[in-house]
């Protein structure tokens, strides 16, 4: 619960005041986004799980709206009713309340409404040096509000990338696996399909259209799926297309006709998933996991990023650096981290944040923007200032 | 507060006569009573029994919050409006009747889509294609998201359906609907099909227990009588 009592009001408000105070004098300007969002476009990019506890309503108008579940969305919009062509360099800082449904219910550690202080930092191309900013600004913000000791965890979904496009595939497996990396299970499932010469020559459907499709003529396949459907007497109705269904059933039939990836290629998959190390030591143990695998570009702004935080005083031999770490927060597109400390411990992070290259074009710019930001959790801030206080 | 036990009862349709069919032939005569326009009823047989005549997702709300000892309506209304189902009620008898599958349907033109994963696989590509999600017509907003949720469908938006839900698609308001389903004919004739592995729930009649009602030595005897009858 947000401030029971108006001495933990104001107790907040001091605490945002010197977060804010910590975010702008570093020069990021203050935005206060609208509480009140357009349902649609903020639910379509956050997704049916984050919408699921977000408070929808409907206004005398008839319009679906919503109150914010978080603050990034909101703080996008607002750079794009500013700069509509997206890609002009800004930097922001916010505090405010975001809401959602905590289906264990309203407690002090999952709040229905609680406040959240954070950055955003658009159309930096520096990209690795940008993030170090946002994680150093972060930690020096939190370390000025009085946190003691403190640890970090590091993920990079840039790296996973840059590991699948080492490996010979089609670009759709690489999508496809892209896709399942925050589902451990379906990405296992994925891996060994993808693994097995069998299984890519037996798709679940229509099997015996799907033989008769030549990849290397999408133009004669269409025709088919067409001639296919008219014979076959279905209905066509809805927004998809049969050039869509075509598409999904010739990657199916170039499925069945591609060599299945070898079993070192899943293994060094596997292997760089479970990689969990301290993040400079993390290096080393990946160029050897590696072998002969080329990921010296991916790994140089692994290092470059490393080198910054350095420069800005973050010491990283705290930093603990894991590969699957990133699962579970959708739209990021690189690097992500989390800060945690001792009183909270893992499962209640202290603030987090990250890289998300694609979010601003989601939400409406005519291209993707280099973006990353973080943001605290105020209320737990609180709790431990409050708990350490002597 | 009376020591009464409250059995909550569909006020009408189908599921109406044949609750009042099964009551019947376990010798209870149901009859409506008093000035409450037919809302209220009794059981000839049990004194100690106030019938409530309400429709089926009143009953499920009954039973939620603990206004009815006893209800029956279709355990898919009941799992829809309670996501701490195992805390709030306990499901005593399955009635025989009623039953309805809640399914995740698809085009049948879709012939490139069999089961949930391919649901999956296709959400993305038709997010890049179409610049926004898949859109889910349904009622049941709870149960589709437990159950996509499970099979890791994420690129999905529902749109509330109150009604008329097979028609969703070909009017373009979504591209998958989830609804119930007894023979599977009306999804057929709106050119629909279920997937493979796309039965959420088979729902039938159910004679439920609130946990939350306040259960008096009256009404736990009521209740046994009931059971006993029932059986």
């Amino acid at each position: 619960m947000t401030a029971e009592s108006a001495r933990r009001f104001e107790a907040l408000e001091a605490q945002a005041q010197r977060l804010l105070a910590t975010f702008t004098r570093a020069g990021y300007e203050h935005v206060a986004p609208a509480i009140i969002q357009p349902a649609d476009m903020f639910l379509d990019v956050v997704g049916e799980q984050l919408r699921a506890r977000t408070y929808v309503f409907t206004d005398p108008d008839g319009d679906e709206l919503c109150l914010r579940p978080d603050l990034t969305v909101p703080t996008c919009r607002l750079h794009l009713a500013r700069h509509p062509a997206g890609a002009v360099a800004a930097r922001y800082c916010y505090n405010g309340s975001a809401f959602r449904y905590q289906p264990g219910g309203d407690t002090s550690a999952h709040p229905r409404e609680f406040r959240q202080a954070g950055i955003e930092a658009f159309a930096d191309s520096a990209r690795e040096t940008a993030d170090a900013a946002v994680l150093a600004l972060t930690l020096e913000a939190v370390r000025e509000a009085g946190i003691g000791p403190f640890h970090l965890r590091f993920g990079d979904l840039g790296l996973f990338r840059a590991l699948l496009g080492a490996f010979a595939m089609p670009e759709r497996w690489r999508r496809r696996l892209q896709h399942q990396f925050w589902r451990p299970e379906a990405f296992r499932a994925e891996l060994n399909r993808l693994t097995s010469p069998e299984a890519l020559r037996a798709p679940a459907v229509a099997r015996e259209l799907i033989g008769r499709l030549d990849p290397d003529d999408p133009a004669a396949a269409l025709a088919e799926v067409e001639d296919y459907l008219e014979r076959s007497g279905v209905p066509m109705f809805g927004t998809r297309t049969v050039a869509e269904i075509a598409e999904r059933l010739l990657a199916a039939a170039a499925d069945a006709l591609e060599p299945p990836l070898t079993a070192d290629t899943a293994n060094a998959i596997e292997r760089y998933v479970a990689v969990k190390a301290p993040a400079r030591a993390a290096v080393g143990q990946l160029k050897q996991l590696l072998g002969s695998i080329d990921l010296s570009e991916a790994l140089a702004a692994f290092e470059r990023r490393l080198d910054a935080l350095d420069a800005a005083g973050v010491s990283t031999d705290r930093a603990e650096f894991a590969a699957e770490f990133g699962r579970n927060l959708e739209y990021y597109t690189g690097f992500v981290f989390e800060i945690v400390v001792p009183q909270l411990g893992r499962q209640s992070p202290l603030a987090g944040g990250g890289r998300y290259d694609s979010l601003l074009k989601d939400v409406g710019a005519p291209v993707e923007v280099p973006a990353v930001g973080s943001s605290i959790h105020t209320e737990r801030l609180l709790a431990v200032l409050e708990e350490t206080a002597p | 507060m009376s020591q009464k036990l409250v059995l909550a009862l569909p006020s009408k349709g189908r599921l109406m006569e044949q609750c009042a069919d099964a009551l019947a032939r376990a010798g209870l005569t149901v009859s409506k009573s008093g000035a409450a326009r037919g809302y209220k009823g009794e059981i000839a047989e049990l004194p100690e029994v106030e019938v409530n005549f309400v429709s089926s997702s009143e009953i499920a709300h009954f039973l939620k919050v603990g206004t009815a000892h006893l209800g029956i309506t279709g355990e898919d209304l009941v799992r829809e409006s309670m996501r701490d189902c195992d805390q709030r009620v306990s499901f005593l008898k399955r009635c025989g009747f009623g039953h309805a599958d809640v399914v995740v349907a698809v085009p049948m033109c879709w012939i490139d889509v069999a089961g949930m994963a391919d649901l999956e696989e296709m959400s993305a590509i038709y997010r890049r294609r179409h610049g926004r999600p898949l859109r889910v017509a349904t009622k049941y907003m709870n149960l589709t998201r437990r159950f996509f949720a499970q099979r890791g469908v994420t690129g999905y938006r529902i749109v509330p359906s109150l009604g008329a839900t097979e028609g969703a698609p070909a009017a373009d308001l979504a591209e998958i609907i989830v609804d119930i389903t007894t023979t599977g004919a009306t999804l057929r004739a709106n050119g629909l099909k279920v997937l493979a592995d796309g039965v959420i729930l088979k729902s039938e009649a159910n004679l439920i227990a609130s946990k939350l009602a306040p259960w008096s030595a009256a009404a736990d005897a009521a209740k046994a009588q009931i059971l006993a009858r029932l059986a």
